[in-house]
């Protein structure tokens, strides 16, 4: 199935052109998404690392797991608020972009990870309520830890690959937008002549 | 490479940020009361001086990386005062803690205390934004207008 058709729909509304004719609206999209992931890596790492046994060992895993996720689930309510915002701005470019698909696909599997712990090891949370989880407990955390930095590796290489990439057939850039400032095109990092190719500005 | 640093000063930030967070709440009493805010301060404090450190080296390397992406954004130097009031916030709050810890472990946080931790969430809060911003340096300006041009 072609999803262009939907994926250019998608960067035709009135949101995602807003955010594009304003030099403001990104950058505090990125910010907010930057500061609710810090939220829910954070949460996460400290309930990873009780699970581990590595960190709060003397604490219950319960009251830990519980009183922390609702922070997780909420910080990640906004990332992913703010991440599908971002996406409709330059839909069909990241639709594209391999660092975006590998992000989605360890969010899937961090999704999928938890749900494995939620019906395996925390079913019997009770038992191992004071002590290190069990073994497959133990392997969900130490997997979910490496998958959350992964994401946020990822994410960060999206930025790297998107900006200023349009997709081929998109409308100009917005003449309030300073492309030159996006790209970052400093005395240093730029070369004298601005011949790079569209689709690879220096990073941001 | 740029891409690399670039993310391990994001999980610095996440680091930071997570343990400022936990600390907060423990003292504001919305998270963690089944520990003192001694054992809190404890836990989360290394975290949070490591991750300070970590976020010293990788954006050292930013600034060397790229001088005048940083070095001339208005963003970039009212970002590093802000660090160096958390910094210092920190610094106090650990050793107030060392002094007033069976007081304010027995449950009565001085309400200034209280104020002062969600404050100063909040710069931490400002920090992330005036980072990602530094990207942007038209939105506040440089700090040496035509040096560019």
């Amino acid at each position: 199935m072609d999803i262009t058709p939907w994926l250019k729909s998608l960067e035709d509304s009135g949101m995602a052109t807003t955010i594009r004719n304003s030099a403001y609206l990104f950058p505090f999209l990125e910010a907010a998404h930057v500061m609710a992931l810090s939220l829910v890596f954070g949460t996460v790492t400290v309930v990873d690392l009780r699970l581990l046994g590595v960190a709060s060992k003397d604490r219950s895993a319960v009251r830990v797991s519980d009183e922390l996720l609702k922070w997780t689930w909420g910080a990640f309510a906004l990332v992913v608020l703010t991440g599908v915002v971002m996406f409709t701005t330059n839909a069909r470019v990241y639709a594209h972009n391999t660092a975006f698909l590998i992000k989605m696909a360890l969010l899937a599997v961090a999704g999928l990870n938890m749900l494995t712990f939620h019906f395996t090891a925390a079913r019997n949370m009770n038992r191992w309520d004071r002590q290190a989880a069990p073994p497959i407990g133990k392997a969900a955390a130490a997997l979910s830890l490496c998958l959350w930095i992964g994401i946020v590796f990822a994410g960060r290489v999206i930025g790297f690959t998107t900006t200023g990439a349009e997709a081929k057939e998109a409308a100009p850039p917005p003449s309030t937008t300073n492309f030159d400032d996006f790209l970052g095109g400093g005395p240093s990092s730029a070369p004298p002549a601005q011949t790079a190719p569209p689709t690879a500005p220096p990073p941001k | 490479m740029l891409p690399t640093i670039q993310s391990v000063h994001i999980l610095g930030i996440a680091t930071a940020v997570g343990s400022a967070f936990m600390i907060a709440m423990r003292v504001m009493g919305w998270l963690g009361a089944d520990q003192t805010l001694g054992q809190t301060a404890r836990r989360y404090g290394p975290w949070l001086t490591g991750a300070l450190w970590l976020l010293l080296l990788t954006g050292g390397l930013l600034v060397l990386a790229e001088p005048p992406r940083a070095l001339d954004t208005v963003s970039f130097w009212l970002k590093m005062a802000l660090v160096a009031l958390v910094a210092m916030v920190a610094v106090v709050f650990q050793r107030s803690m060392r002094s007033q810890e069976p007081a304010w472990g027995a449950g009565a946080v001085p309400a200034g205390v209280r104020w002062t931790a969600a404050a100063t969430f909040l710069v931490w809060i400002a920090i992330i934004i005036l980072g990602r911003l530094i990207a942007y340096d038209q939105i506040w300006g440089r700090v040496f207008p035509g040096l560019k041009a």
